[in-house]
């Protein structure tokens, strides 16, 4: 009896399916590679090695390393309240006297640590040679006419907001800062002039009518301040300077029932302690 | 009569300050000084080795804002 011809087992797969694939994976694995920088987020590169064995060239290669290490470690510190490092990283940036931006940045920022360590006076010095260096350095300014205008120097801080302002016409923080430089110097047509343009610029900012309406009741003209303090009120009804601003208006105008209400209004809304415990008087007065 | 006296001294005193704060409360209210102006701008944050024109500088975009919100003005 012949025996059947042995079943032949079939390869799974042919020789040239295997050889596609593989030149097919092959491809893809080059392809993964090559796209790999372009898809992963890019980072800076680390500094290179320094290959130049002149002495000043070295020195300068560790100057700028010193820079960028302290810059970091110093913003850290004013990030989290620690104003007392951030002096000392900034203090030691400015000794080395980096190029700009990085000199008048470190200005600005060890500016900021004196401000808040109560050295209002070498704050102010470091501002003015931030600007000296870069003369439309805007953050700069800002904090030059905030930390004069919290010093109580008027004079210096108008100066500023005017140097601030022409270079910056559109800034309603230059607007701002100059209006109530103006307003308490008593220089009442620029501050009336400053906001009004801050309202125009931004009608829906309350404190803008609130200072115009001071500006007025330092004009003696109670009802125009009275229609901005209104207006105030609108935008934000739990404004309590304002409310009380508008008492003090209605009893001049011999209208106490309102003014109380005013005051009343006050007394509800005031965080201020002093501002409530005067509200309260004047209301129980009224 | 001692005591009586007192209290008539002690009476008048009490009017008399009763008086003076009421006075002191008018002429408070007479005064625009007393109406304060608000408060000045708060400081704006530190500034990075990138400086003012450095990607997305926040300080110096609020200081060259065109809203109060974006510049981060007070608001009491």
């Amino acid at each position: 009896m012949q025996r059947p011809p042995a079943r032949q087992t079939q390869p799974v797969y042919r020789t040239t399916d295997v050889r596609a694939r593989v030149v097919a994976a092959s491809l893809l694995a080059l392809i993964a590679v090559a796209m790999a920088p372009v898809s992963a987020q890019t980072y800076t590169g680390p500094t290179p090695a320094p290959r130049s064995t002149d002495a000043a060239t070295l020195a300068a290669t560790g100057r700028a390393r010193e820079v960028r290490e302290r810059f970091v470690r110093g913003v850290a510190a004013e990030e989290r309240g620690d104003w007392s490092s951030a002096a000392a990283e900034f203090t030691r940036v400015v000794a080395l006297d980096p190029p700009e931006p990085k000199g008048s940045s470190a200005r600005y920022d060890l500016a900021l640590a004196q401000t808040h360590l109560g050295r209002d006076d070498a704050a102010v010095a470091l501002l003015e040679e931030a600007l000296h260096r870069d003369p439309r350095f805007a953050a700069a300014a800002a904090n030059l006419v905030a930390v004069d205008l919290r010093r109580g120097d008027l004079v210096a801080a108008r100066r500023a907001a005017d140097h601030y302002l022409a270079f910056a016409p559109d800034s309603v923080l230059a607007r701002y800062g100059r209006g109530l430089a103006a307003l308490r110097a008593s220089d009442l047509a620029t501050a009336r002039g400053d906001f009004r343009v801050l309202i125009d610029a931004d009608p829906s900012y309350a404190t803008a009518h609130y200072d115009l309406a001071v500006v007025e009741l330092h004009a003696g003209r109670d009802d125009v301040a009275r229609a901005e303090l209104e207006h105030a009120l609108a935008l934000a009804p739990n404004y309590a300077r304002a409310s009380f601003a508008l008492g003090t208006v209605l009893v001049r105008a011999g209208r106490r029932a309102d003014a109380r209400i005013a005051f009343d209004r006050c007394a509800h809304d005031a965080e201020d302690p002093a501002l409530r415990a005067l509200a309260i008087d004047l209301r129980d007065r009224m | 009569m001692k005591h009586f006296l007192r209290w008539v001294t002690a009476g008048v005193l009490a009017l008399g300050a009763c008086a003076g704060a009421a006075m002191g409360a008018e002429m408070l209210l007479d005064d625009t000084g007393a109406v304060a102006v608000s408060s000045p701008p708060a400081l704006l944050g530190p500034i990075t080795e990138s400086g003012r024109t450095g990607w997305d500088c926040a300080p110096e975009h609020a200081a060259t804002a065109r809203s109060a919100n974006a510049a981060g003005l007070p608001h009491d």
